[in-house]
């Protein structure tokens, strides 16, 4: 049963060495023996796995801490810390792969978990056509940390309770707002991985966000405006630096007051027109209609029961045309700040810079070692991640950025004589074969003569993913670009969610069907 | 380990009440509530009609939670020995002591207030201890039922235990045990679903649920393009289960309804939906998959959301019934934030079968299920989404050929208030994310449905 047995535990160990209400697992000696005792514990499941027969394995023992603060009003709704510890072990047995993963940090349960995963990959070659083949990679031994400058679980919970409770306040304050809500998420992940070819890495990588959210409410009527974006506001990769930089309370009585104007604002028409998008948007607009279908996995028709596949084919690749020429995409996992940022994915490739869509034109999939190999490529770009040590790695988005244009988003409205701006998603809705879509916003403003005019609300937009990002006309500049976050992208069965990033600019699209009959 | 072992519990209570005796005289705390949640789950994943993906994991986690001078705070870990647990602990009183004081903290619920809460052990020793070889020998079995080669989903067994022990009495344990199987079948133009779950083996029928899905490609073929437009509409159980699960999220919590965003605000006591539905949250119903409390250890009552038609919900937890003065139901989701959630909805079956459901339509669509649906108002229950694996025209009450895919645009409660008909065939689906949750439901007929756009293909 987890947590019984005498034989040496890690997991005792690293509770010994923790101070309460920390994630890092102790100081000094103390750590270094925690580490070392893990890496042997890892190297012993390992070797477990290797000796009953594994034509590959890797073991993967991640060790994560999180806090998460809310806010509402002038009461901290909900304040809960976690901490999760455990490993899990893959292999390759008969041309198939087996997966177990156990919370019991002893040396009998790796050699258990280590056998039922030889077990598992045994059983799954049964119904297996053809052997599972990996695309090369050179072997890696190292270590590698997210950038910090000011480690988020070191400042006080007074200091981050007295930021969120001075935005909601602020925003409560403001006639017409019912909820005023603040949340603070903070996650720090060590992931050891150690592969039968020799690869031995040690990461910790450090995730923030926060935002705040005005809530309007009149009879039968709920609109709501959020800041830095909705749904728990903006993530990146770093410290608590990235969260000051924020400016939550400055922009408390701004975002409140827009929720009540929502309340009074006309609807957002409806008709064909011109349509800018704000960063915000952008982000979710690329994740669904070009980061999922890049996803080879998708394209090969592994995810078909779940998410879907993809309209594109590994046929389309270096000729489909999925834009115009203002479209350039890159799968960056070294994008600073993004929440897809690491030194190496979880089956041990390097992180890498690949186009996906240059100059409109498919020339890219975000690939593992499994599908790189399938698909005829000879080494996989990186993009295998897990959730916890729970789970198996699937391709997931590391940063899928869209490259910026030129011009400030005013410069973008200037040249539109009658349209619409959108700005922060809301709503999301895609087809199986990401191709069919439909995006709600918080808020949006009439274009009249290359201004913003009145607010519209309830504004939302359909399109055909090729033909929507065909009529891209312009993508703004760097000056724009922002690298966001979406802490939620799910994927998988068992369901595994995952924070991934989009570095984006506000971009321009003509002739797309608006409104809020779509 | 061997079949014995593998078909227990994942966490016998005396080893979650050890784990919470620990803790409970915390020094400095007014109280302590620990939850342990443990589960072992094998799931085999199948696509392009070979076993792609295979796991197995044992999973645990203790949730504690500390109260100090209406202070709250969580922490959970997945260590459960003592000293692990006592720094969690530690932990949440120091998060705890740093929070502002919660006016309407009511405390920790205790027996003398809600009850003693009884599990249900709907747990089936033999599907707890299936091996990874019985789930590749059910695959196998429906990739030789699907035929094509291309074939797609999961044969799933698991097994789950929950403990609620509290320094206010509570002590109470339960555990399940689920069985699931998914089939997507490919035809090269068309696509078909099948889909069965219970909490033991023995309910499934996986090669069953193989051959409906190849039933339903083979049917769609040649799919044909059709007009948007409002339509009568037959929807199969899983699109109906989809409905009622967003329905849930737009409302049906008492923590939606004190804030003002639920679609039950102000309409308690009246219909909002035809004599016909009855939408209740009953995880006893002998299809429903859960457990006999909520994450306080508070019984579980069946709630009638929806009573032939008339507004009677929410469902509450223990701070919400408070709040309202009303009874708790049992519902807290365990997020402090989103309160109390109805996760067991039960739409209740009617008289029909799905051929008189599909014989009393003129002139309109039968719908397989739903895809990526999401809200698009919440209080008005307007949602958006995609039709997906057989999508079929009903014309002077026959099934003719199959068309693209619809994007729809509607009212759940406008759906719910022109129901014509309610099916006998109620099916129980599994959540697509976690171990919590189930949603039974029948097919429907209704009048009149939004299908707002027609889909490139």
């Amino acid at each position: 049963m987890p947590g019984e047995g005498p034989e040496s535990s890690i997991a005792r160990r690293a509770s010994a060495n923790r101070p309460p209400g920390h994630d890092a697992v102790g100081r000094g000696r103390a750590r270094l023996v925690y580490v070392r005792a893990m890496r042997e514990f890892l190297r012993a499941a390992l070797d477990a796995a290797l000796d009953a027969g594994a034509g590959y394995a890797d073991v993967r023992g991640v060790e994560a801490s999180s806090e998460l603060i809310s806010a509402r009003g002038v009461t901290v709704e909900a304040l809960d810390r976690s901490e999760s510890l455990g490993f899990g072990v893959r292999v390759l047995a008969d041309g198939a792969w087996g997966y177990a993963a156990s919370a019991t940090l002893s040396a009998s349960e790796a050699a258990r978990v280590a056998l039922t995963a030889l077990e598992v990959a045994r059983a799954s070659a049964t119904a297996r056509n053809r052997p599972v083949e990996l695309a090369d990679e050179p072997v890696h031994r190292a270590t590698w940390s997210t950038p910090l400058q000011r480690d988020p679980f070191a400042v006080s919970l007074e200091d981050k309770l007295s930021l969120l409770l001075t935005s909601t306040e602020a925003m409560e304050r403001v006639d017409g707002v019912r909820i005023g809500r603040a949340t603070m998420d903070l996650n720090k992940q060590r992931i050891w991985l150690l592969t039968s070819d020799g690869t031995d890495l040690d990461q910790t990588i450090v995730h923030v966000g926060a935002g705040i959210e005005a809530t309007a409410v009149t009879d039968g009527e709920v609109q709501q405006r959020s800041y830095p974006g909705s749904f728990r506001g903006h993530f990146e990769a770093g410290g608590y630096d990235v969260i000051e930089r924020m400016d939550l309370v400055g922009n408390s009585q701004r975002t409140a007051e827009e929720a009540v104007a929502l309340m009074s604002a006309p609807e957002c028409p409806s008709g064909t027109t011109t349509l800018v998008l704000d960063g915000h948007q952008m982000m979710l607009q690329v994740h669904e209609s070009i980061g999922h279908p890049t996803e080879l996995d998708r394209v090969l028709g592994m995810e078909a029961a779940f998410a879907g596949t993809s309209f594109v084919g590994v046929g389309d690749l270096g000729s489909f045309r999925y834009g115009s020429e203002h479209v350039n995409i890159q799968s960056d996992a070294t994008t600073p700040g993004g929440l897809g940022t690491y030194g190496f994915d979880d089956e041990g490739v390097e992180a890498q810079r690949v186009d996906l869509v240059r100059e409109g034109i498919l020339v890219g999939f975000q690939t593992s070692r499994e599908t790189a190999a399938a698909g005829g490529q000879s080494r996989s770009n990186g993009t295998m991640r897990a959730e916890g040590w729970e789970n198996f790695p699937l391709i997931r988005m590391p940063n899928v950025n869209l490259l910026p244009g030129s011009g400030s988003l005013e410069e973008l409205i200037s040249e539109v004589d009658e349209g619409v701006y959108m700005a922060t998603n809301k709503s999301w809705s895609i087809d199986d074969k990401r191709k069919n879509f439909q995006f709600g916003c918080e808020i949006g403003w009439a274009i009249k003569r290359g201004k913003l005019t009145r607010i519209v609300k309830n504004p939302r937009y359909t399109g055909i993913t090729p033909v929507f990002w065909g009529s891209c006309e312009a993508v703004a500049g760097p000056e724009e670009w922002r690298v966001q976050g979406t802490p939620n992208c799910g994927k998988g069965q068992p369901g595994q969610t995952m924070r991934v990033g989009h570095g984006t600019s506000p971009a321009r699209f003509h002739n797309v069907s608006v409104g809020t009959s779509q | 380990m061997t079949a014995a072992e593998r078909g227990g519990v994942p966490v016998e209570h005396e080893v979650a009440r050890r784990t919470a005796e620990s803790v409970l005289d915390l020094p400095g705390a007014d109280e302590v509530e620990v939850v342990v949640v443990g589960a072992r789950t094998g799931l085999t994943r199948y696509a392009r009609s070979e076993i792609i993906q295979n796991t197995v994991r044992s999973d645990v986690r203790a949730y504690v939670r500390v109260a100090v001078g209406g202070r709250v705070a969580t922490s959970v870990t997945t260590q459960l020995e003592p000293e692990h647990v006592k720094r969690t602990a530690a932990g949440a009183l120091e998060a705890a002591r740093a929070a502002r004081p919660d006016p309407e903290w009511p405390g920790l619920p205790s027996p003398q207030d809600v009850g003693v809460a009884e599990g249900l052990w709907r747990y089936d020793e033999g599907t707890a201890a299936a091996a990874p070889a019985v789930r590749a020998q059910e695959v196998e079995g429906i990739l030789t039922a699907a035929e094509v080669d291309n074939a797609a989903g999961i044969f799933e067994t698991s097994a789950h235990s929950f403990s609620v022990v509290s320094s206010a009495g509570m002590d109470c344990a339960d555990a399940h045990t689920r069985c699931v199987t998914i089939c997507l079948v490919d035809t090269g133009d068309a696509t078909g679903w099948g889909e069965e779950s219970s909490h033991e083996l023995g309910g499934v029928d996986a090669q069953g649920a193989a051959r409906r899905a190849l039933a339903k490609a083979t049917r769609a073929a040649e799919p044909e393009s059709a007009p948007a437009g409002r339509y009568e509409v037959v929807l199969e159980p899983a699109a109906v289960a989809t409905l009622m699960e967003y329905l849930s999220y737009c409302g049906m919590g008492a923590k939606q309804v004190i804030e003002g965003e639920s679609f039950l605000c102000g309409k308690q006591g009246s219909a909002l939906a035809s004599p016909a539905v009855t939408v209740a949250d009953d995880v006893r119903h002998e299809r429903s998959v859960g457990m006999g409390f909520d994450f306080e250890g508070v019984p579980k009552r069946r709630v009638a959301v929806l009573d032939k038609g008339v507004a009677t919900g929410p469902v509450t937890d223990w701070r919400t019934a408070r709040k309202l003065g009303a009874e708790p139901t049992g519902h807290y989701s365990g997020s402090a934030q989103f309160g109390p959630y109805a996760s067991h909805l039960v739409l209740e079956p009617g008289e029909h079968s799905l051929e008189e459901l599909i014989g009393g339509v003129d002139d309109g669509f039968l719908v397989t299920r739903f895809h990526y649906v999401n809200i698009l108002d919440r209080p008005s229950t307007l949602l958006t989404g995609m039709t997906r694996d057989g999508t079929f025209r009903i014309r002077k009450g026959v099934v003719e050929g199959s068309v693209h895919n619809f994007r729809f645009a509607h009212r759940v409660l406008d759906a719910l208030a022109s129901v014509s008909g309610v099916g006998r065939d109620l099916v129980a689906f599994a959540p697509d994310y976690g171990s919590f949750g189930c949603t039974v439901a029948p097919s429907l007929r209704i009048e009149d449905f939004n299908f707002a756009s027609t889909t490139s293909h």
